[in-house]
């Protein structure tokens, strides 16, 4: 009897999620249907010892330096990638801002935060609010 | 019985999905990491917490040196209220700051209430504790140093000193013990008070050297320099000063 509680109760709770799940499309439908500068834009980051290629599936100019990278942002260096939803890179000052959740993956590391910023052409990578590193 | 098996399983997965798997460390912070990859070491900021297999902490900031990558840690230095469970050193600990060289095996604790624990030793300082698990060294100093196993008790500014087999077996090796004012040890039934003390396990000798007291039950006898051979627990003091030596016994009856 318990049993069938708690299996309810589970059931109860995916389903609550993939509601969750459905609002987040919508949203990013929503936003695919806003008007974008650049289609599938694509940057790097360059400093002394690597190049980080910057993807995106679109981009907004927000003024001279700025662009708002949306939709699947992607970071990838020879060793490590970090998978986002919004950047804001400023092509002259060689740095990105995200405030949406983040993914870092490296060799045998996962970083999870609520954002990041990546200064100093990439040498720095700060992961903001709270953070979650998963070592293997 | 059906239900409760699927449950299980159900449970079983959430856990998987969720948690920390065996083998990997998980690390949370509340204020993010700052990653510094040309200079390879990362920033942990506030409330952090490290969950391993064989290492857990507590601590309010710590920094990373890595070599290969995030994972392949060198050296970790912890500040804020550090508290942490070593399951490889067989010791707990509480201080202000920890310094961690993974490699080498040394911990330091640093800061007022410092405290390493192990089963059988505790050390205490407000100074730092050092203990190289390698070869068993360990040093005490600063005030209100102090190391107490269940024979023994030692209270001084600086305790240098090594483990046998550390950390297996922690009995002492060999001790240097040091106070500009006076050390103090107290060894079964006999309390020793000398500026300086050394013992060396392979020949049992307690050295006492200046300024020396031995108290044992109601003898007390001062002197310049004394030896406590603890196989016979036996005692010799003299004196820089023919007839320094002072005896007093008192009778409580």
């Amino acid at each position: 009897m318990i049993g069938t509680l708690l299996i309810i109760s589970f059931i109860i709770f995916i389903l609550y999620k993939q509601i969750n799940l459905s609002n987040i499309n919508f949203e990013y439908v929503k936003n695919e249907l806003s008007d974008a500068d650049i289609s599938k834009p694509k940057f790097a980051i360059n400093n002394e010892t690597k190049k980080i290629y910057i993807s995106a599936g679109e981009g907004n100019f927000l003024n001279k330096d700025e662009v708002l990278l949306k939709n699947n942002v992607k970071f990838k260096s020879s060793d490590f990638s970090i998978e986002t939803d919004k950047v804001v890179f400023n092509r002259n000052k060689q740095t990105a801002q995200s405030k949406t959740k983040s993914l870092f993956k490296s060799k045998n590391a996962i970083i999870f935060s609520n954002g990041f910023d990546i200064q100093d052409n990439g040498n720095k990578i700060v992961f903001v609010g709270n953070s979650n590193i998963i070592l293997k | 019985m059906k239900f409760n098996f699927i449950f299980l399983i159900i449970l079983l997965f959430s856990i998987t999905l969720y948690g920390r798997e065996l083998g990997e460390t998980e690390i949370t912070t509340e204020d993010g990491i700052e990653v510094f990859q040309n200079e390879k070491f990362y920033l942990l900021k506030k409330n952090v917490k490290i969950e391993s297999d064989d290492f857990s902490l507590n601590a309010n900031e710590v920094k990373i040196n890595f070599d290969k990558s995030l994972y392949d840690i060198i050296e970790l230095a912890a500040k804020g209220e550090v508290d942490f469970v070593s399951h490889v050193f067989e010791i707990k600990g509480k201080s202000k700051i920890l310094n961690l060289k993974v490699k080498t095996e040394q911990l330091k604790v640093e800061g007022i209430g410092s405290e390493l624990i192990t089963k059988d030793v505790k050390m205490l300082s407000d100074g730092f504790i050092e203990i190289n698990n390698l070869n068993g060294d360990f040093n005490l100093n600063g005030p209100n140093s102090k190391l107490l196993n269940e024979n023994i008790l030692i209270v001084a500014e600086s305790i240098d000193g090594i483990f046998t087999d550390f950390p297996d077996n922690k009995e002492i090796k060999f001790l240097e013990v040091y106070d500009k004012n006076l050390s103090y040890v107290k060894n079964k039934d006999t309390e020793m008070y000398a500026k300086k003390i050394n013992f060396d396990n392979d020949n049992s000798i307690i050295e006492l050297i200046d300024k020396v007291t031995i108290i044992r039950n109601e003898e007390k006898i001062t002197g310049d320099y004394g030896t406590l051979d603890t196989t016979n627990n036996s005692y010799k003091i003299k004196s820089n000063n023919q007839g320094k030596v002072k005896v007093i016994i008192q009778n409580n009856e």
